[in-house]
């Protein structure tokens, strides 16, 4: 086989495998109250740290693009606007920041 | 939001199907764009395999929780849910109070194919669009996180002081453990989180 076709069937067993255990297994598994808070717990630190400090490299030259990508995010979240809006004036107010950078 | 991963795969030199059958089958957003980035730097590809088993360990934690969550389903169908378990419809699913597998499938099912999909248009529309529209793009899927958390940080102090201690420590082990740091910072901030935040802050029992 070449050798794309390695990484890409080698990537995907050994992505596959760990996100597989848990179907084939979930039956037997059952958690005390403890280990579920622990579960409940870990979307909101998932999150905090895919955002931090992967937001900063959003753009490899110019890291505040993406602090202020995020902070318009939070602020059009806080106003309960909703999610795909969100997603689409975000990147619509970042061309605009995009475009009035050359003039700093 | 499979732009930004086209970007690279392209200017590694794969070719469209590469990259458009590496979204659907290993479907991993940080492991492709390292896998790519590996195969433009020349890894060989057993380096290239071990980072991805590495980077997408974390996918255990999040197939466990979400299988946990839902309550009508069975093996053939846990099994397709567990393929496109990711990030974000993990972390989607998880907020929401559904236990369905229909919903899951629903969420995660829309995520991948849009995955696959922003590849498809990013290996055909790369060449044309300008670098800033690309670059914009790159922020969809931190939008995305930013708009999920941002209701549970405004609800509960507690919450937002976890965020806050979270995103501080990945942020220095990220400087020493590199890919490892962000498995390591979700379950650390967990475990922190077990003392800082009451129970009746986090949502109700599905989980």
């Amino acid at each position: 086989m070449d050798y794309m076709a390695v990484v890409i069937l080698g990537c995907a067993v050994v992505t596959f495998i760990p996100r597989l255990i848990p179907a084939l297994f979930i039956d037997k598994l059952d958690f005390p109250p403890k280990v579920e808070k622990f579960l409940n717990l870990i979307p909101y630190t998932a999150l905090a740290a895919l955002i931090c400090p992967g937001v900063l490299t959003v753009d490899n030259q110019l890291w505040y693009i993406g602090l202020i990508g995020a902070i318009v995010a939070a602020g059009l979240a806080w106003k309960k606007v909703p999610l795909g809006a969100i997603v689409i004036l975000t990147v619509v107010i970042l061309i605009a920041v995009y475009s009035i950078v050359p003039f700093f | 939001m499979g732009i930004g991963y086209a970007a690279i795969a392209i200017k590694a030199g794969m070719t469209p199907l590469e990259t458009i059958s590496m979204s659907f089958l290993v479907y991993a957003g940080a492991g492709q764009i390292i896998a790519a980035s590996m195969v433009l730097s020349g890894a060989t590809a057993m380096a290239i395999i071990l980072t991805n088993f590495v980077v997408n360990l974390r996918y255990f934690v999040m197939s466990t929780c979400v299988l946990n969550q839902i309550e009508d389903s069975n093996t053939p169908l846990n099994i397709l849910a567990a393929h496109v378990t990711v990030d974000e419809s993990f972390a989607m699913f998880s907020l929401s109070e559904d236990s369905s597998i229909w919903t899951y499938l629903g969420i995660a099912i829309t995520a991948w194919l849009s995955w696959c999909l922003g590849a498809g248009i990013g290996v055909v529309l790369l060449d044309l669009l300008p670098v800033i529209v690309t670059n914009s793009f790159n922020i969809s899927l931190y939008a995305l996180f930013v708009a999920i958390l941002t209701p549970a940080v405004k609800e509960s102090k507690q919450i937002a002081l976890l965020v806050l201690i979270t995103a501080v420590l990945n942020i220095v082990l990220s400087q020493f453990l590199g890919n490892w740091s962000l498995i390591v910072s979700t379950l650390v901030g967990a475990a922190i989180g077990m003392y800082i935040v009451d129970d009746e802050y986090l949502i109700s029992g599905d989980v």
